[in-house]
């Protein structure tokens, strides 16, 4: 013993300057490096991830924005959509859209005749083809909206084929055309001289937010109007009945309640909710909401009712954890003046606990938007060709939503409806930054210390 | 234990403001505070001293009630103020806690302006018809508590932007500005450094003729500095009761001797 404290050890003098590190160190060191290291990896794939996802979705979904369109003077031949010559609009509504294609396909040939195009082996009934099928349906309504039309020239807008969209867009080739009964290689070689001479062009194409759905022979006139406005109604709905309810359900549990078992059951009850499958709050929303009440299926109102379902316990759980965040000297400051409960609860702690709450509300609000699985069952996916009405009857009206919109249309076989299903998970994505944007703003405005 | 109370009431003329008789306090199953007597005289500075866990605090928060708000807190006994019991049923412990208020460890300033925080009990109780009144009592709150000259020119300004012997003094401002007949301070000077400590306790000396003051505190030598009674609590008794010279210099028990010399504690 003695001669160990007497003289130092050699070894021990060498590990104990600080100049040379020792064994163990090293050993520690490359563990926080390669630690630092799985680190960056997980991230970079991750965001590797999301970059590729938003790159497929854009690279597809953009081009739904862009629309090969027609433009040329129609002759609204006065014989053909007014037999009668009164102008009157009840006996010109007796016209069908077949006449009106007849006059376009007369105008598409005279347009070409005049710019001195030659048509090929493209026959006069295959140009009037490659316009969209509806194509007359909007010269109609435009000389019904207005006959003084009637016997005028008037040079218009219309959309092209789907296919002969698809080619100016890469998705139909001269290869696929001639195995494609809807199209020929003829009329696509039709298509680059019509775009030369400046009647074919590709345009902003707003239809494809205002149009409704559209059948599977026109793609090019899908369009996501009642979709967002069926989204728009739902949030609106699901925000009205979730917020009040939520907040108030909240509030009770983390100030008045007395906690007993009661209140512990609730609580694991209501966490249990929020991990329920979406679709089992589909399956009750159909049994109660429309087969027991009675409320109209596929409209925005029952859509919201299952949506709050399910959008309670998050809105719940974070509101509850951002009042119990709310420090309790401020609690016994407002009781120790002699406020009441209430006047504690919604003079201090609720705008202190707002930030949290409003943040919880619109994150919960954003995943209900993108909510599709309790939509289907309850009859949201149905094909809805008219725009709900306006607010409130129109919450009762058939109505589709934007995810539902997307399962749909990337379910039909024409490609056409590929790239309109990319369309449409854009304007979702758009949606969702919006209101995460909002939710990160109004956390700023109302955030406060303490 | 209970001859004490009753032996040092004659503190000048001072009137009994609060008597508590036989107060117990329970948490669930423990037993914190045990059969209680202490008569809170008017206009008197009153110290309650004893080492953590003695029940002084558990005691100052039953004074207004403070204890109703923990669940499992049940309070038996008789503590009554100008004669009339705190504890029955026919008392709002609101309205109670406007005239007995409280001041906590630390300092716990809402998150708003100066004014609001001490206009705000004033407002809720439905003290002031005027505006021109509001602004003179959170004047004449702010005076008496030494703060007027430092945020009369910031009464807009956040009450949690002050320094912590500042918001302290806010907190004191806010808590007589429902005019109380009786203040509690909870430790009131824990959390504060020794020159914003001494600013309070020469606070405490001045409101103490308008109203009784009870102050819990851990440090002896405050309890010799601001009080005229002193308490001395101890492992939920109350050990002894008297006039604070007699306390500190000659007490009769030998567990509060051990306590003040420091061998105890």
């Amino acid at each position: 013993m003695t001669d160990i404290s007497a003289q130092p050890m050699p070894s021990q003098s060498a590990a104990a300057s600080i100049m040379v590190g020792s064994k163990g160190m090293k050993k520690r060191h490359a563990a926080e490096a390669r630690f630092k290291a799985y680190g960056v990896v997980a991230i970079v794939f991750s965001l590797g991830v999301l970059a590729f996802m938003l790159f497929t979705i854009f690279s597809d979904g953009i081009s739904a924005f862009r629309q090969a369109q027609l433009t040329f003077p129609v002759t609204i031949d006065a014989a053909v959509v007014d037999p009668t010559g009164t102008r009157d609009r009840d006996t010109m509504a007796k016209v069908t859209t077949f006449s009106y294609a007849k006059v376009l396909n007369n105008s598409i040939v005279a347009a070409l005749l005049a710019k001195g195009i030659p048509q090929e082996k493209v026959s006069d009934k295959e140009l009037g083809e490659m316009v969209s099928k509806s194509a007359p349906a909007q010269v109609r309504n435009m000389v019904l909206a207005d006959p003084s039309l009637v016997g005028e020239t008037v040079t218009i807008s219309v959309f092209a084929n789907g296919r002969i969209d698809g080619y100016f867009k890469g998705r139909v080739t001269r290869d696929t055309a001639s195995r494609d009964s809807n199209v020929s290689p003829a009329q696509l070689d039709l298509a680059d001289t019509l775009r030369d001479a400046g009647i074919l062009s590709l345009g902003w194409n707003s239809r494809f937010l205002t149009n409704s759905d559209s059948s599977d022979l026109r793609p090019e006139t899908a369009g996501l109007g009642v979709a967002i406005l069926g989204s728009l109604y739902l949030m609106f709905l699901v925000l009205v009945i979730c917020v009040p309810i939520g907040v108030a359900a909240s509030i009770y549990l983390e100030e008045f309640a007395p906690k007993n078992r009661w209140t512990d059951i609730i609580e694991v009850n209501i966490s249990n909710l929020a991990a329920v499958p979406s679709i089992v709050f589909g399956i009750l929303g159909l049994a109660l909401f429309i087969n027991f009440a009675g409320l109209p299926q596929s409209s925005a109102m029952v859509g919201a009712l299952v949506i709050s379902l399910m959008t309670l316990p998050t809105i719940i759980i974070a509101s509850r954890s951002s009042i119990r965040a709310v420090p309790p000297s401020i609690r016994d400051a407002a009781l120790g003046v002699g406020a009441s409960k209430m006047q504690t609860v919604f003079h201090h702690v609720l705008p202190l606990a707002a930030p949290g709450i409003l943040t919880g509300t619109i994150l919960g609000l954003a995943s209900a938007l993108g909510e599709t699985a309790p939509l289907l069952l309850i009859g949201m996916v149905a094909f809805v060709d008219n725009y709900p009405g306006a607010p409130i009857a129109g919450f009762f009206d058939p109505a589709t939503a934007l995810p539902v919109q997307v399962y749909s249309w990337a379910s039909r076989s024409d490609p056409a409806f590929l790239e309109r299903s990319s369309g449409a998970i854009i304007v979702l994505l758009v949606f969702l930054v919006i209101m995460n944007v909002t939710a990160i703003i109004l956390r700023r405005k109302f955030e406060r210390r303490w | 234990m209970n001859d004490m109370t009753q032996s040092n009431v004659d503190v000048g003329a001072a009137k009994v403001k609060m008597q508590a008789e036989g107060v117990q306090v329970y948490y669930g199953t423990t037993h914190a505070l045990k059969d209680v007597s202490v008569n809170i005289l008017d206009k008197v500075a009153t110290a309650f001293i004893g080492p953590s866990g003695c029940g002084k605090s558990t005691f100052l928060r039953c004074l207004n009630r403070m204890n109703d708000t923990v669940a499992s807190a049940r309070v038996e006994g008789k503590i009554t103020l100008e004669g009339q019991d705190i504890y029955d049923p026919k008392v709002d412990s609101v309205q109670l806690r406007a005239v007995v208020g409280m001041v906590f460890q630390k300092p716990n300033p809402f998150p708003k302006s100066i004014y609001d925080n001490v206009a705000y009990g004033p407002r809720i109780h439905g003290r002031t018809s005027s505006k021109a009144e509001l602004d003179e009592i959170v004047e004449t709150s702010l005076r008496k508590a030494a703060l007027w000259n430092e945020a009369k020119d910031r009464l807009s300004a956040p009450g949690t932007g002050l320094s912590g012997g500042q918001q302290q003094r806010l907190c004191i401002a806010r808590a007589i500005a429902t005019n109380p007949q009786v203040l509690l301070m909870d430790e009131p000077c824990s959390a504060l450094d020794p020159i914003a400590t001494a600013q309070v306790e020469e606070l405490i000396d001045e409101l103490r003729h308008q109203f009784s003051v009870v102050i819990v505190t851990h440090s002896m030598q405050q309890a010799a500095r601001v009080s005229q009674k002193t308490a001395f609590f101890h492992l939920g008794n109350l050990v002894e009761y008297g006039d604070t010279d007699q306390i500190f210099t000659n007490p009769r028990d030998p567990r509060t001797e051990s306590y003040i010399s420091g061998r105890i504690g």
